[in-house]
């Protein structure tokens, strides 16, 4: 997990430094002094990654035993994939790698491919539909926007498990349980996106979407060709809270979920995690854990200068 | 607000505009309003999931008041909430002071202590798991004997729950309170530092009259999002503290909080009104800080 410094935080102006002086160098040092608890806290955040890090290149004869090795003895990559392991358990010391786990078709895949397909199209269809509707409530004139919108904030306060037990029986009745209708359609329209959207939109001009409309273009064709793109700050703002919640997302699929094959991988892993307890298989759960980890890594990387506009754009301005 | 245009011309020239607003409303109303009326109503029943619901009137709520389990789930969240707020708002101010230099080992220090908010939450709750283990092949345990000291069942004392779920609640959120933070110390003008240099104010002062009051808006903001995501708290509970299908909070409850008792009354038993009950108690809690978010904010904005 080799992660590039990141640029989280918004340029802190400082002053130039001069040229060093002792007292420059003593306050230097100073400040070394008093940032150390915060170094030896920073050793604490380390330390359980790198136990889960050495964890999943040891093999299950290694994990198992006393004192613990703090620099795998014999790194493998078996709790992968194992190529050694037999159903029959003629080979002992060998168990399944994550990858052998599952008895559905594709097995772990299938939970990576779950939780990709439910995580990216929660995101594109939130962002579109609360987009359009944050148009409107931002930029049109009709009767019962300030309705809605008043109704639409007062439920951002709304903590969503209260809904969760009228929203399962809805899926049941529905017959949607098991299905990834279950996942996806309850979780499309999100208050704070269209709060977020609607308070970006009200701080841009009007004079592009005017210019639009004098020309001709229809409403519809203004919100993709006009809006969606002055929106794309606040939108890639968004999509990280979205992704990172909805690929986190565990107590609704938890419910909603009764199959192996429609787990996502949250699910799939407190499974795994509860049938196997044992040491020596806490490699492959922690190899799981490791694949599971990767790709919400990945997308903050690649859209982390918008998390920290999305920051300083949402309700921190006060 | 009336308008003397008729509907019908009304609709014509709007009628895109309901248009473009209706997936949205559609969606609200179906999965939001709706079912948040319906457990109201739903609170006020006994419910099995399959017989229709009867309705008992406020049995429920008084069932609650008199639920020691509950008023376990309770005292612990509050406990847990208090706590962890407390440490996580405390210690992400600390952070963000120590490191908040653009230069690369500053970077670093926010990376490490960032990671943990990119990661997916189930590998934690698995690592913190496993970290946890009860006998000598576990990490807690291997750093205990260092000191000398016996082997620890971590999760199976109860005294040690809160103290555990806090932990990780703080490690996995603290980084997050620095960025915001950090953000918040990028936009004091660095003039009002100078101005007070000028005048002689010591550093301390500077951070106690500069600092803090401007840093006040993130602080409101770290805090009660802190309280709010701390009272949903489930997973850590559901998957570190879990020792059978019937026992969801830990060795005699010891880790047991509002949502896993939800959970446990709702999915493991099946009693669907008494969680409704349990879910509106969460609500009013919730709604209750928001409003002071509300009434916070809009007083710090008249300042």
């Amino acid at each position: 997990m080799a992660v590039a410094p990141m640029d989280t935080a918004a340029p802190v102006r400082r002053p130039p430094r001069r040229a060093e002086t002792g007292a420059g160098r003593r306050s230097r040092i100073n400040g070394h002094l008093l940032r150390l608890p915060f170094y030896l806290l920073a050793l604490t955040m380390v330390a359980p990654f790198y136990w889960l890090l050495i964890t999943v290149f040891k093999p299950p004869s290694e994990l198992a035993r006393t004192p613990p090795s703090f620099v795998p003895q014999s790194p493998t990559f078996a709790n992968f994939y194992d190529p050694e392991w037999t159903a029959q358990g003629v080979n002992p010391g060998h168990l399944q790698g994550i990858f052998q786990r599952f008895q559905v078709d594709f097995g772990f895949w299938r939970f990576l491919f779950n939780s990709l397909l439910i995580t990216t199209t929660i995101t594109a269809g939130s962002l579109l539909i609360c987009s359009l509707a944050a148009y409107v409530i931002a930029k049109h004139d009709i009767r019962g926007r300030r309705v809605i919108f008043l109704m639409i904030i007062a439920s951002m306060m709304v903590p969503w498990q209260t809904t969760l037990i009228p929203n399962y029986v809805i899926m049941r009745n529905l017959g949607w349980l098991d299905s990834y209708a279950a996942y996806i359609v309850p979780a499309l329209a999100k208050a704070f996106v269209l709060f977020f959207l609607v308070q970006f939109l009200q701080s841009l001009p009007n004079e592009l979407i005017q210019a639009a409309r004098v020309d001709g273009a229809g409403e519809w064709r203004i919100w993709w060709r006009i809006v969606l793109p002055l929106l794309r700050p606040a939108l890639a703002a968004m999509s990280i809270f979205i992704v990172l919640a909805e690929w986190n997302n565990f107590l609704w699929p938890l419910i909603i979920v009764q199959s192996d094959e429609m787990a996502n991988l949250p699910v799939a892993l407190a499974r795994l995690n509860s049938y196997f307890g044992g040491p020596d298989h806490q490699g492959a759960i922690m190899a799981g854990g490791l694949l599971a980890s990767i790709p919400t890594i990945v997308f903050f990387l690649v859209f982390q200068r918008y998390f920290t506009r999305g920051i300083a754009l949402s309700g921190l301005k006060g | 607000m009336a308008s003397p245009v008729p509907l019908s011309r009304r609709l014509r020239r709007h009628g895109t505009s309901y248009a473009m607003l209706l997936p949205f409303l559609a969606l609200f109303a179906g999965f939001l309003i709706w079912p948040l009326a319906n457990s109201l109503y739903l609170s006020f029943t006994t419910f099995d999931g399959i017989n229709p619901a009867a309705f008992t009137g406020l049995d429920n709520f008084r069932q609650l008041a008199e639920d020691t389990r509950f008023h376990h789930a309770l005292s612990n969240t509050g406990l847990y909430v208090v706590a962890s707020v407390v440490l996580g708002t405390l210690l992400s101010l600390g952070l963000a002071l120590a490191f908040n230099g653009t230069g690369w080992p500053h970077r670093i220090m926010r990376t490490v202590f960032f990671l943990p908010s990119v990661t997916s939450s189930i590998a934690l709750m698995l690592m913190w798991k496993w970290v946890f283990f009860p006998s000598d092949v576990g990490l807690g345990n291997t750093i205990v004997s260092w000191f000398g000291g016996q082997a620890v069942a971590w999760l199976a004392t109860p005294g040690l729950a809160i103290p555990i779920l806090v932990l990780m609640s703080v490690w996995g959120g603290m980084g997050y309170g620095m960025v915001l933070y950090v953000a918040g110390l990028g936009a004091i003008p660095h003039e009002y530092y100078e101005a007070a240099r000028i005048d002689g104010a010591s550093t301390w002062r500077q951070f106690r009259h500069i600092t803090l009051p401007l840093l006040r808006p993130v602080t409101t903001y770290v805090v009660v999002t802190g309280l709010i995501g701390a009272f949903q708290v489930f997973e850590a509970v559901y998957i570190v503290f879990q020792t059978g299908a019937n026992n969801i909070g830990g060795v005699l409850d010891s880790g047991l909080m509002i949502v896993p008792y939800l959970y446990d009354q709702g999915f493991t038993h099946f009693r669907l009104g008494y969680a409704s009950a349990i879910a509106w108690v969460l609500f009013l809690v919730i709604f209750v800080l928001s409003l002071v978010n509300l009434r916070v904010g809009r007083a710090m904005k008249e300042l």
